[in-house]
């Protein structure tokens, strides 16, 4: 009976797969149909990339530290931020037209299908335009760190887990407000502003705003936490905070989901 | 009679934003929180240092949340929906009226700016009365009139320069020229001074883009409201605004001339 179900859930993650490739191939080819577009975006990337960091090691050259961080440590953080917001652009890009879907009543035609509608919802468009620029980050990210120890890396990486929760809670609390009220794009364009606060350490910021980008948009917990681990500089205390709260999030994150469907009108449809 | 019709354009324009409330809104929310970010950088850094170059922390605090309101004032815009127009075959809707393609947008666009100003002066008050920030003001009404009127001409360049990137989907329509503008989006961030004064650059770099366009649609207006230009540098800085107007004005005029001669109206 256990293996049975067992080998169900195997095969379960397998349509799951099979499902991602399919979508994921998709999407590459209609951004190979549009070669110069695809190609004007990556270098966009890229030179936005740069220019920050240029802006960061221009600050070098004329000051010490910044809120008790030196600028190398500065560029660490930039390295983090980019690779976590980009691990939710390439993997949750579908987001961006789910407000389309919902206006459309397209929506229905997920809900009747035997997969999570979320994950169809989210992983529609995977944008392999970030790709270059995520091997580059993930390339300078383990230069600078090449003299960690391992106490330090098994700490980045359970932080990497729980940042993945937190990006997959807020898209999916995206989509649940998109459900109640249609409204999506500003919804998500403002967690991506919120993220770019999470360019630097929290610590500049003021203590209400960093409450705020703790507790209600947790950007820090995503983004700076996870790089101060690098630097030693989360105990075992404030790891375990920064996990129970990533939890509750994501339960919270899926309650609102499974309210917001209860609400779901198929207007238009 | 020919202005009137603008007018209404405009008026109708002015309305329409309040027909769509909390997209507005959110609009706004948005352009906070990208100001607050920078501002917060900035005096992160000032809080171990008195000057940064030539910088003291009430002359990069007033730049700052300059830039907010120069964000308001010139690149707030309605016309970035020309390339759509252009990509869906809706500029023939234009084409066949008796209608200036360019005044329609610039009364759209006016209507546009009014309204984000509006909301920005209740927002910098709003940063200012909470942070406390030091602030320089320029109490000289010459400092203030120049400051207007590089202003208004920057708004004037900027609008030119937004429909040139608009004209490139005629020639690639696809996702709406939407790449090129995100890419000129990604170079003006820095190029024009948002981040930063470019006077922070290398010498040589701040030397080349000093003469470009894009420093005059932040860095140059804020310049001169911080009083940091001499009266023959501030000419200067007209001078080459009504060079990069004109220069820029002739350019759209060739390619919109090019342009229409390969539209060809997909999807109508």
């Amino acid at each position: 009976m256990e293996d049975k179900r067992f080998l169900n859930q195997i095969q379960r993650w397998r349509v799951y797969w099979l499902y991602w490739l399919k979508s994921a191939g998709l999407t590459f080819q209609s951004l190979m149909a549009t070669r110069f577009a695809s190609v004007v975006f990556v270098v966009g990337k890229f030179f936005r990339f740069f220019f920050f960091l240029w802006f960061l090691l221009l600050l070098k050259e004329r000051i010490q530290t910044v809120v008790g961080y030196s600028v190398e440590q500065l560029v660490v953080f930039y390295l983090v931020f980019n690779l976590f917001d980009m691990l939710g652009q390439i993997f949750y890009r579908g987001i961006y037209w789910f407000r389309n879907e919902i206006v459309s009543g397209n929506f229905d035609f997920k809900l009747i299908k035997p997969l999570s509608p979320l994950f169809q919802i989210m992983t529609s468009h995977t944008d392999f335009l970030d790709v270059p620029l995520f091997i580059l980050v993930i390339v300078f990210l383990a230069y600078s760190m090449r003299s960690i120890s391992f106490i330090e890396i098994a700490g980045f990486v359970l932080l990497t887990v729980v940042a993945l929760m937190l990006i997959t809670a807020i898209h999916i609390m995206v989509a649940a407000i998109g459900v109640i009220t249609t409204e999506v794009d500003h919804t998500i364009w403002i967690f991506r502003d919120l993220s770019m606060m999470g360019r630097v350490p929290v610590d500049i910021y003021t203590d209400l705003v960093r409450g705020f980008l703790t507790f209600v948009v947790p950007v820090a917990l995503i983004f700076t936490v996870p790089a101060k681990v690098l630097f030693g500089l989360v105990n075992f205390q404030a790891l375990l905070v920064t996990v129970v709260i990533a939890g509750i999030f994501y339960w919270l994150a899926l309650r609102l989901w499974r309210y917001a469907l209860t609400q779901y009108s198929s207007a238009s449809s | 009679m020919m202005l009137a019709k603008y007018w209404q354009v405009t008026k109708t324009s002015w309305e329409n934003g309040f027909v769509y409330r909390l997209n507005f809104l959110m609009w706004r929310v948005r352009s906070v929180i990208r100001l607050l970010t920078v501002y917060f950088l900035w005096a992160a850094i000032f809080q171990r240092t008195d000057g940064f170059l030539s910088y003291d922390k009430a002359a990069m605090m007033t730049y700052i949340l300059g830039t907010g309101v120069l964000a308001t004032i010139v690149f707030s815009t309605r016309s970035i929906d020309v390339g759509t127009e252009i990509a869906e075959g809706d500029l023939s809707n234009y084409l066949l009226k008796p209608v200036n393609y360019f005044a329609y947008w610039f009364s759209r666009d006016l209507a546009d700016k009014l309204l984000n100003i509006l909301f920005v002066i209740g927002e910098i008050g709003l940063i200012i009365f909470f942070l406390r920030p030091p602030l320089i003001m320029p109490t000289a009404s010459g400092l203030i009139a120049m400051f207007l009127l590089v202003s208004i001409l920057a708004l004037v360049l900027y609008f030119i320069f937004s429909f040139l990137v608009s004209a490139f989907t005629f020639w690639y329509p696809e996702h709406n020229g939407w790449p090129i503008r995100f890419f000129v989006f990604v170079l003006l961030e820095f190029l024009a001074g948002g981040l930063f004064p470019l006077d922070i650059l290398p010498p040589v770099v701040f030397s080349l883009l000093r003469l470009l366009p894009p420093a005059y649609f932040m860095y140059y207006p804020l310049q001169v409201f911080l009083g940091r230009l001499s009266f023959w540098e501030g000419v200067g800085v007209v001078s080459g605004l009504i060079f990069w107007i004109f220069l820029l004005a002739i350019v759209l005029n060739l390619v919109w001339r090019r342009g229409i001669k390969v539209y060809e109206a997909y999807g109508r």
